[in-house]
């Protein structure tokens, strides 16, 4: 894609998705660069400054060990952005052929699929995570497959509903009487053409999971203290809301900027890829 | 344009009803301003008809609808008024509007299944708009409505659901629903469209009908220049918006005088020749070419049916030969279709196909179980060739699919070289394999589909309806193509299509289904000349031409018998076969 396209297309995505993939991107780098940019190392605690105010020491003050709420909320999205890219991943790619199967299928094997997704879905995303989390502990990748599994059925729902109409498309009846296999026909002639409610899910799903991993921090059963997270902190520094507010409103301001960002970026993706784009001529 | 539609002015009718004066409406697409339609002007007199023909674009939906004060979101009239009634349309409020609409004006959409609600029961919906108007409203009411439009044992019918009729009868009801107010002025756009030739024929027989009985003032619009022909006193034909020619019906598509008119009816594929013109000589064919695809004794099933789709079907196509298969919706052609290219299994029977390896090969499996080369001797050609290519592949790709799936290049170079040539031969260029099927016209999409057929090197090519889509003139262009293909090729052709002018402008011989049951087959000039089972008189008797006033009779639909199940087929002649039921000629 030339330049001129790449700007057009942007301009193309209307103003509010653009502040929410700049608020997205705002949180994504400095989480990355948290190492460069945090004035404090977050984890060193110091008995003597702890829970004070703004300062210029401290820009958003210390928490009950001393520690440094920016180097902390800087520090803090990482675990939960890199679950999340993860666990969505895992889950929208397993989603998306568990659903595209079942659409492709129908019968009695779509009935199957179905019915076992319904059955997880009936039971709340937080519960099936602190089941699996008790069991198996609170590894890294524990964490990461168990939401991407709590979250495989709703992908695989939404995935199956929009394969449905295309699978009985005269492109996929050609494809058919073309002799076509199973896996082609999906491959080729199905997701394309359901890439877009996809990728919307992508968005929509990541902020979903940001969401259940700080909720699972907030819980105590997820990142252990006195490692940074945001659902961490504000589950430590709520007890000290009235005196050091801002250890328990930044994290949530970063949370909800990055989860908002998120929200009006699929909104906005999903408004632009829903106008067909074979309209306008991009293959 | 000076006067509006100062030539129409006729002392067979009364006085004017509604008058379009230099309407021009236009919407924006992007930075471009686009002209719908551009100085319009006519005028709609007591108990007279006005058709508005032209091609798809040509702004004829958009102006009918004006008379009911109707424009689409983001159109605008940039000039010129539509008067009513003595009512300027476009200068009622709201409250006004809605008393016009249904009351004084009343539209027959184009689909009745898709404009009727399907969970209300259709005598409730033709209520709905006696009551919106504070008329009679009872149930004995509403009976008289569906009788008045001929549907059948009336008070049981305004019982049922729209899914539980016809598409015939769905239509009537619209129908009903739209003469209940008894409105002055009438717009059936497309009436006819969605419906076979019999049904058709019967509809447009009672439109007339209702007519004069009610005397009501009518605007037809149509693609159809039969159907218009039949039905209406004065035509404006339109090209992109404007009018390029009008005048009475009978001189505007007989003796045409515009450039325009003149193509659209040379376009239009007909059974009896233009007046004037001699009759076209009959499709040659060598008898004694060798068998392609045989057919003895086919029973079609589809999956976990409780009933037969096909029954006892025969078909002989020999290489070279176009076999066309004619019937109305649900006579199970598109069904044969389906078999023959392996989408559905044969339940019984014998169907054998000299391959491409010039072997004798079994047809009965479904595409799954056929060798590969069974399977790229038989390429099918779709209805609606917009949904038949991926939106989001490109051509090229689509094209080239069929080449790698059956091997029939070695290299990416040489897919690409092969998907030029096939571009070529079907009248498009090489650029075309970049773009996608969103830019391309519907007559476009349908040569990639004939291109993409073309690609697996086919013997037999099925082509389901393929011009249904599609304006006459490019309808035209496609068969034209597909013939000079066929040629060049050798290939064999099965012609599925409900028109019976397009069928006798391809086929060597005609195939008759109704209900599952082939109830005539044989040459195509037996056939057409001299139709002897009552199914297929019907057929051709309900077809309307340009320039034909005659009406096909009301009731039609009556006089087609139901097939006899143990009805045998006798040879009548050399070759046609018609199916011993009651009323046949033997």
């Amino acid at each position: 894609m030339s330049l001129a396209t790449t700007v057009r297309s942007a301009s193309d995505l209307g103003l509010v998705t653009l502040v929410g993939i700049a608020m997205v991107v705002i949180t994504v780098v400095l989480a990355v660069l948290s190492p460069v940019l945090s004035p404090y190392d977050p984890i060193a605690s110091n008995a003597d400054a702890a829970l004070m105010g703004s300062s210029w020491a401290h820009w958003l003050g210390t928490d009950a060990y001393g520690r440094d709420v920016l180097s902390r909320t800087l520090y803090g999205g990482r675990f939960a952005l890199v679950v999340s890219v993860l666990a969505t991943t895992i889950c929208v790619a397993l989603g998306a052929l568990i659903g595209a199967l079942a659409a492709f299928y129908e019968g009695w094997i779509d009935g199957a699929i179905t019915r076992v997704l319904d059955a997880v879905l009936a039971v709340p995303a937080v519960l099936w995570l602190l089941l699996i989390v008790s069991v198996f502990g609170s590894g890294t990748w524990v964490i990461v497959v168990a939401i991407a599994a709590v979250y495989t059925p709703a992908v695989a729902r939404v995935t199956r509903g929009a394969a449905r109409p295309v699978m009985r498309s005269a492109y996929v009846v050609a494809a058919q009487s073309r002799g076509e296999m199973s896996l082609p026909i999906i491959v080729r002639e199905v997701f394309p053409n359901i890439l877009d409610t996809i990728l919307v899910e992508y968005a929509m799903r990541a902020c979903w999971v940001i969401l259940l991993v700080s909720t699972l921090s907030f819980l105590g059963f997820g990142v252990n203290p006195p490692n940074p997270d945001w659902g961490l902190m504000i589950q430590e520094n709520r007890t000290a809301l009235v005196v050091a507010p801002m250890g328990t409103l930044s994290p949530i301001i970063a949370l909800a900027v990055l989860v908002v960002g998120l929200n009006l970026a699929a909104d906005g993706l999903g408004k632009y890829l829903g106008v067909d784009r074979a309209m306008r001529g991009v293959a | 344009m000076s006067q509006p539609g100062a030539s129409l002015i006729d002392s067979r009718f009364g006085e004017q009803v509604a008058v379009v004066q230099d309407l021009t409406i236009s919407y924006r697409a992007g930075d471009r301003n686009v002209v719908v339609a551009q100085d319009v002007s006519f005028t709609l007199n007591e108990g007279e008809t006005v058709g508005l023909v032209g091609e798809s674009g040509s702004g004829k939906s958009t102006v009918a609808r004006t008379l009911l004060g109707h424009l689409r979101p983001g159109s605008k009239i940039d000039n010129g008024t539509v008067t009513v009634l003595g009512r300027d349309m476009f200068t009622l409020g709201e409250r006004e509007l809605r008393d016009m609409r249904g009351r004084q004006v009343a539209i027959v959409p184009q689909n009745a299944g898709q404009s009727l609600t399907p969970s209300m029961r259709v005598g409730g919906q033709i209520q709905e708009s006696l009551k919106l108007h504070g008329l009679r409203h009872d149930p004995a009411r509403i009976a008289e409505f569906a009788d008045l439009v001929r549907l059948p044992t009336p008070e049981e019918i305004i019982q049922r659901y729209p899914h539980e009729l016809s598409g015939g009868q769905q239509q009537r009801i619209a129908i009903a629903m739209a003469i209940a107010t008894d409105p002055q002025v009438m717009v059936l756009d497309e009436p006819t469209t969605a419906l076979d030739v019999i049904t058709q024929g019967a509809v447009l027989a009672l439109i007339q009908e209702l007519r004069e009985r009610l005397n009501m003032s009518i605007l037809i619009v149509s693609h159809d220049l039969g159907v218009v022909s039949a039905i209406a006193d004065n035509v404006i034909v339109l090209n992109k918006g404007v009018a390029t020619e009008r005048g009475a019906a009978r001189d505007v598509l007989t003796a045409p005088r515009a450039a325009y008119t003149k193509r659209l009816l040379a376009a239009a594929p007909r059974l009896h020749p233009a007046p004037g013109e001699p009759e076209p000589e009959p499709i040659p064919f060598d008898d004694h070419a060798p068998t392609l695809l045989r057919c003895v004794g086919v029973d079609i099933r589809y999956p976990r049916a409780i009933s037969l789709a096909v029954r006892n079907f025969q078909i002989d196509i020999r290489e070279g030969e176009t076999v066309a298969i004619v019937g109305e919706s649900g006579s199970g052609k598109s069904t044969v279709a389906h078999a023959i290219a392996g989408l559905l299994g044969v339940e019984h029977g014998e169907a054998v196909i000299t391959a491409a390896d010039h072997r004798s090969q079994d047809l009965r499996q479904p595409v799954r179980k056929r060798p590969p080369v069974v399977r790229r001797s038989v390429q099918m050609i779709f209805q609606n060739a917009d949904l038949a290519l991926n939106p989001r592949r490109s051509i090229g790709d689509s094209v080239a699919r069929p080449l790698r799936l059956f091997k029939r290049t070695r290299s990416r170079v040489e897919t690409k070289q092969r998907v030029g040539t096939l571009l070529t031969e079907v009248g498009l260029t090489e650029q075309f394999a970049r773009r996608v099927p969103g830019q391309l016209s519907g007559g476009q999409r349908q040569r990639i589909g004939i291109a993409r057929a073309l690609a697996a090197e086919p013997r037999l090519l099925i082509a389901d309806e393929i011009t249904t889509a599609l304006d006459v003139s490019v309808q035209a262009d496609v068969l034209r193509l597909l013939d000079e293909l066929q040629e060049r090729h050798g290939l064999s052709c099965l012609f599925i299509s409900h028109d019976l002018a397009v069928v006798k402008s391809v086929a060597h011989r005609i195939v008759v289904m109704k209900e599952g049951y082939v109830v005539e087959s044989g040459p195509a000039a037996a056939i057409l000349d001299d139709p002897r089972h009552p199914y297929t008189r019907a057929l051709l008797d309900s077809v309307v031409e340009p320039g034909v006033e005659r009406l096909p009779s009301v009731d039609i639909e009556q006089r087609v018998r139901r097939v006899d199940a143990s009805a045998a087929m006798v040879d009548v002649a050399s070759g046609h076969l018609v199916r011993a039921d009651v009323g046949a000629d033997l």
